[in-house]
């Protein structure tokens, strides 16, 4: 039931997919893997005229590690990045995320910059790319600019993307070695989108936590980065109290909302059990 | 660059090795091209959504679901399918063999899904892990294994397991299904995979609202208006009764609606047009004016006084009720030492089958024919014949291989709309339900609120039993009747009870029909009576499995029906069968949960009991079957299924008890599929019914015939039949002495066979008087099952770790389908105890209304009790709805054990088992 009359592009290049945004304006919009879209253009939540593939574009694809980032180029597919090993040993929250979205064939198919862009609060990665305090490229007609993962979303669906920028590209600072990281997602079963997730990334120094970020999933509008949290961690030992307080902190700015998979209390109930073992595993694996 | 992209809609790439190129429109999915464009119907669509899997295909490699992949996006990349794999691919062969060995492809639909998904690892971990398979196939779903014996084939098939599989075998052996090979090879043909593509397609117009009144618009005018569109139907296109049902004189559902609709998803209008045109032709666009009124959703709501009827004849909403009483419950519970009771309730449950309805129709000879997926193809022509008011010899149904039926697919779904507008365009049509449209208008599981009171005397025995249901029957009667039936039967359990009562009610609301389901209504009720026997058993400080035995039933002690039998009754075999288990789970569970506690682990062990019991056949009605056999001139021996196998594998089962019978090997038969111009009447596939009646006509027929070649040559009930097909020739070795019958040379009957022989088997039963006393059934099966459980304290959420399963199957005819049976079962158990709830409205897809996962389901661990029925072929009992009968309540009895948390509600999702677990605290 997609409609009949819409097209469909694929040009090879950046620039040609920018200039087809800017040509065809609000009618218009970037398909990756396909993996939401093609759900929402059949509930027809999207009937967009024109589909700019992004697949062709060899640019977007690139990924590696330069100068102190992870890179991750757009169109990078879930799957490549759980089998991509340089990245998984400087980033392994990145793989422990990944594997917990979906089930095989999604990953196969969806693209990391799909995941981030898209703006679905279900979405695992956004949350993720708070934690890791990622920054979003966006190239669009007037230009390229870069905005932080923690400022990029603004309600759900809604990003400080324009229609006609694409997310090109997504710059994570490499954790410093020794890190400790965890992704706990409480979902219903494979494949589902989680009923509370956080994503935690810590490090110690002589067993006190110099730094500590913490962001959460499904648990409002967009993903919440939990500044709070994270700080309250700061200059503790870890020890379960501090850990306990920060979780408490960190549930305190989520805002669920009741649907099939529970009422709110019991989500905010979930999130502090997801926060509580991801700062216990992040920071049992800090060295 | 831009105007060659919008102008070409070409594309190429590699299908199976071979260059194909594909005209489509831009942002058809990969699913449609392959299906249509390029023939590959080996490739399945069950949600369209990206949920289920049945879709997938390997894109360069890599399993994808071609249902979310632009067919455009595959340009020069390499396709494969997994009918193509099947014929190449050397993981495929080693996996469609292993698949048969472990009976790991039920009905079917799933298992292209399943082998893309498992060759796509075996290339990238050829002897792949039981954990590595579980991840891999994690994307596919499956309704009718239980999915053990598809990681166990994947497995094994990793590990080099290439042992020839084994179509041969009578009574007794673990054969593969007769009807395996096309299931393997994506041959097989189900609902939406006969028609030619490019025929006209129906798509239905229906209901957004529960409960509404509509005035249709100038539908010609949008016919004209459309593009593609030839026709529309309405109410006034019925020729026949505007009106469907199960049940003479329940026939109450319309084809098309008059003038109000009572659910939402009920039909008023379908449109028939051109296949290119309907691909994105939405039915919602079609003038129609609706005024909404307010509904009435629930039980409670619907028995309200001042409620309105939703049908006339129904007063109070009440379609029907059922009672069963013997001795005085009121008196046995007065007396009672210790008394427990409860109120439960439990939800909608989606069958869920990975086929949507589907079919094909077309109109020879002035008759009309409808190929379609169908659980009953006899009541289909009968309920078509009605509604086109024409005779039945009018009609032909040609049941195509069905993807999972459990009930839902007795009923009538695409049947009506496709027989009118092949009448009405003179044109064949097809329809195939989005997985939206089955869900929200085909049957469900009936919502149940029930109310019992148990007492025991302190010497353990039950005492007194006040049963009382309300069944949510849903807009329409489908088979609630039965159901309301069934349960004052049933909701003892299999245990003797002196003092008994039980009442039931099935209660319109505007809510989809509630039909049959895996149970008709026993495993909600099962639910309450097992939960609230283990309160007893704590009150009485009894083992819960020594209080059941305490009170189970035997040979010869009187059911709550007054019905005893003197052989056959099974259930404290399969409690004794269990007993050394139980003992050692729950010692287990003691020792594992102090480890936790020590250890701070928020997780804790618990290991819960069930029994359960199942009549097989129509409750005190007749429900006769026929079986036809014969030997061609040829020489070949052919039986006739006219028994719809939904997977269950009653064609194997049929076909293993016929080859006994007539004394010859399975692998000696061939067959003709159902195909009511052809074969007799089996009866419908329900109702646990097929292995015990169809069972027993095929044991009548092959005896029959057996008798017919021996009298022939005069030989002894010793010898042995030798089929020789294409011979002209059929031998008997009698001894020594070696018969030839000359089949050429004798007269045929009317189907062309040389000798021939059809019987029919009716089960023995009484009607029950106005007490719910007399003899509803002819066999009962039993059953019992351990779950074992981990409950997370702090999320409510209960993993089951392990099952045992008992069943008395009487005889295992085919022990590696009863075990398939079994784990299917307790799949689907366990899906409705932890996770499924339709909520019209807000489910209506696969990933809002959950189903188990292959990451959901543990070890099923299947003990076969064979305590003989006197009635049964070979003592055969019936087993498809015995399984998941006991599932939930032990699951809950596991619940209660590990947390204390007393489940009431079904399904116990977290936030239940959660607030269950803070409340059993505060007590
Ligand atoms: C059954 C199923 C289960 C799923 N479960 C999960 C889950 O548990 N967790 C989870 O996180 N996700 C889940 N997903 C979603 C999946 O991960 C998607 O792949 C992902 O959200 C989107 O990626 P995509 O490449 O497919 O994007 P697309 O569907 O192609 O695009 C999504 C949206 O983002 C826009 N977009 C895409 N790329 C760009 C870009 N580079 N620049 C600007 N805009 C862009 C598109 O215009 C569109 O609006 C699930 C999907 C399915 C079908
Ligand atoms: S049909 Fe594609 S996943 Fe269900
Ligand atoms: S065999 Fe898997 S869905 Fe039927």
């Amino acid at each position: 039931m997609i409609p009949a009359k819409f097209e469909y592009h694929r040009p090879d290049t950046l620039s040609e997919a920018v200039a087809l945004l800017a040509h065809h304006g609000d009618d218009a919009r970037v398909i990756a893997g396909g993996q939401s879209l093609t759900p929402m253009m059949k509930l027809r939540l999207a009937a967009p005229g024109h589909l700019v593939d992004l697949q062709a574009i060899a640019e977007l694809r690139a990924r590696g590690s330069v100068a102190g980032f992870v890179k991750i180029g757009a169109t990078c597919r879930q799957a490549e990045l759980i089998t991509d090993e340089s990245i998984s040993r400087l980033c392994p929250l990145l793989r422990e995320a990944a594997l917990q979205i979906a089930d095989p064939q999604v990953r196969n198919m969806g693209t990391i910059g799909g995941n981030v862009a898209n703006g679905d609060p279900g979405n695992d990665m956004p949350g993720l790319m708070q934690c890791l305090n990622a920054v979003f490229a966006l190239q669009g007609p007037k230009g390229g600019r870069e905005v932080a993962a923690r400022d990029y979303y603004e309600a759900a669906y809604v990003t400080s993307a324009a229609d006609d920028e694409i997310l090109t590209l997504i710059k994570i600072p490499t954790p410093p070695i020794g890190h400790g990281w965890a992704y706990e997602k409480q979902k219903r079963k494979i494949g589902d989108y989680a009923t509370a997730a956080a994503a935690v990334l810590l490090t110690k120094t002589n067993g006190v936590c110099d730094s500590a970020s913490i962001a959460m999933t499904n648990l409002g509008e967009t993903p919440l980065f939990a500044e709070e949290a994270g700080k309250l961690l700061v200059g503790s030992t870890l020890d379960e109290a501090a850990l306990k307080a920060a979780a408490k902190a960190a549930v305190a700015i989520t805002e669920p909302a009741e649907d099939g998979r529970g009422p709110v209390e019991f989500k905010r109930a979930v999130a502090e059990v997801m926060l509580l073992r991801a700062l216990k595993r992040a920071a049992g694996r800090a060295q | 660059m831009e105007d060659q992209a919008t102008l070409q809609s070409a594309v190429s790439f590699n299908l199976n090795g071979e260059p194909v190129l594909v005209e489509a429109p831009f942002g058809e999915r990969l699913s449609e091209s392959l299906r249509e464009r390029c023939g590959a119907r080996d490739v399945k669509i069950g949600c369209n959504a990206g949920d289920c899997g049945a879709c997938t295909v390997l894109l360069d490699g890599a399993p994808v679901c071609a249902c979310l992949t632009p067919t455009h996006q595959v340009a020069d990349a390499e396709v494969e399918t997994p009918a193509g794999l099947a014929r190449i691919d050397r993981y495929a062969q080693r996996l469609t063999t292993a698949f048969a060995r472990h009976g790991a492809a039920q009905c079917g639909i799933c298992t292209p899904g399943m082998l893309a998904s498992a060759v796509a690892l075996l290339r990238a971990a050829p002897s792949p892990t039981l954990e590595e398979v579980q991840d891999a196939l994690g994307g596919v779903l499956c309704r009718c294994t239980g999915y053990r014996s598809i990681l166990d084939a994947v497995v094994a098939a990793g590990q080099g397991e290439e042992l020839p599989v084994a179509i041969s075998g009578g009574v007794g052996a673990a054969s593969a299904r007769v009807d395996g090979v096309a299931k393997l090879s994506g041959a097989e043909l189900f609902g939406d995979d006969v028609a030619p593509a490019g025929a006209p397609v129906v798509k239905v117009l229906r209901s957004p609202y529960p409960r509404a009144a509509f005035t249709l618009g100038d539908l010609d005018a949008f016919i004209a208006q459309t593009p593609g569109l030839i026709c529309v139907l309405t109410a006034a296109d019925v020729p026949g009764e505007n009106s469907f049902g199960v049940i003479p004189g329940f026939e109450d559902q319309p084809v098309f609606a008059e003038s109000e609709v009572r659910f939402r998803g009920e039909a008023v209008a379908a449109f028939v047009g051109e296949a290119e045109a309907m691909r994105s032709f939405d039915p919602d666009t079609a003038p129609i004016e609706w005024r909404e009124a307010s509904a009435v959703m629930t039980i409670t709501e619907a028995c309200a006084a001042g409620t309105p009827h939703l049908h006339a004849h129904a007063s109070q909403n009440v379609m029907c009720q059922g009672y069963v009483a013997c001795g005085d419950a009121e008196a046995g519970l007065a007396a009672a030492d210790v008394v427990v009771e409860g109120a439960y309730s439990t939800s909608f449950v989606e069958h869920a089958y990975i086929e949507p309805e589907a079919g094909f129709a077309r109109v020879v000879d002035g008759r009309i024919e409808i190929a379609s997926c169908t659980q009953a193809p006899f009541m289909d022509l009968e309920a078509v014949a009605r509604i086109l008011d024409v005779s039945p010899q009018q009609v032909r149904i040609l049941p195509t291989a069905v993807g999972g039926g459990f009930g839902s697919k007795l009923d009538l779904s695409v049947q009506p709309y496709l027989a009118l507008a092949a009448l009405k365009t003179g044109r064949p049509v097809r329809m195939a339900y989005s997985r939206q449209e089955s869900m929200q208008s085909t049957t469900k599981r009936h919502p149940a609120e029930i109310r019992l009171r148990i007492g025991a005397t302190s010497d353990g025995r039950v005492c007194g039993f006040d049963f009382e249901g309300g069944f949510n029957t849903g807009a329409y009667a489908s088979w609630g009747p039965t159901v309301a039936n069934r349960v004052p039967v049933h909701a003892s359990g299999p245990y003797y009870i002196q003092n008994y009562r039980a009442r039931s009610r099935a209660i319109y609301t505007h809510c989809p029909p509630s039909g049959a389901f895996r149970g008709f209504g026993v495993p909600q009720s099962a639910i309450a009576q097992e939960t609230l026997f283990d309160q007893l058993a704590a009150k009485l400080d009894l083992d819960p499995l020594e209080f059941r035995l305490m009170n189970a039933l035997d040979n010869g002690v009187r059911t709550v029906t007054g019905q005893s039998f003197d052989t056959g009754v099974g259930v404290r075999a399969c409690l004794k069968a269990l007993a050394p288990k139980w003992r050692v789970a729950r010692d287990a569970a003691q020792a594992v949960n102090a480890a936790r506690v020590s250890g701070r682990s928020p997780l804790r062990r618990g290991v819960g009991l069930a029994a359960g019991w199942y009549g097989c056949g129509n409750t005190s009605m007749p429900n006769p079957s026929t079986i036809k056999a014969g030997i061609t001139p040829d020489g070949a021996l052919t039986l006739h299924l006219g028994a719809v196998d939904i997977g269950q594998g009653s064609h194997t089962v049929i076909a293993q008890i016929f080859a006994e019978a007539i004394g010859v090997a399975l692998h000696d038969l061939s067959f003709v599929g159902a195909d009511t111009d052809i074969t007799p009447d089996a009866g419908k596939t329900s109702a646990s019914r097929q292995t015990f009646i169809s069972g027993n006509a095929a044991r009548l027929t092959g005896e029959v015939l057996r008798e017919k070649v021996l009298r022939l040559c005069n030989a002894s009930g010793e010898a042995t039949l030798e089929i020789l097909p294409g011979s002209g020739r059929l031998q008997v070795l009698d001894g020594a002495q070696r018969h030839e019958i000359a089949l050429r040379e004798m007269p045929v009957d009317s189907d062309g066979y040389a000798l021939a022989a059809l019987e029919s088997y009716d089960p023995p039963i009484k009607p029950l008087d106005a007490n719910g006393q007399g003899d509803p059934y002819a066999q009962f099966g039993y059953a019992a099952q351990i779950a074992e459980v981990d409950v997370d304290m702090t999320l409510g959420l209960v993993t089951p770790v392990k099952f045992i399963a008992a069943h008395d199957v009487g005889r295992a005819i085919n022990p590696m389908l009863v075990e398939g049976q079994v784990t299917g079962g307790v799949a689907q158990g366990l899906g409705m105890a932890l996770m499924e709830e339709f909520i019209p409205g807000r489910s209506e897809n696969l990933h809002e209304y959950l189903i188990p996962t292959i990451g959901d389901m543990p070890e099923v661990e299947t003990i076969i009790i064979e305590e003989a029925d006197a009635h049964g072929p070979y003592g055969a009992k019936g087993l498809g709805e015995h399984v998941l009968i006991p599932t939930a309540p032990a699951l809950f009895n596991a619940i209660r054990h590990a947390s204390g948390a007393c489940i009431t509600r079904a399904p116990a999702t977290p936030d239940r088992v959660l607030a269950a677990i803070n409340a059993a605290r505060e007590a």
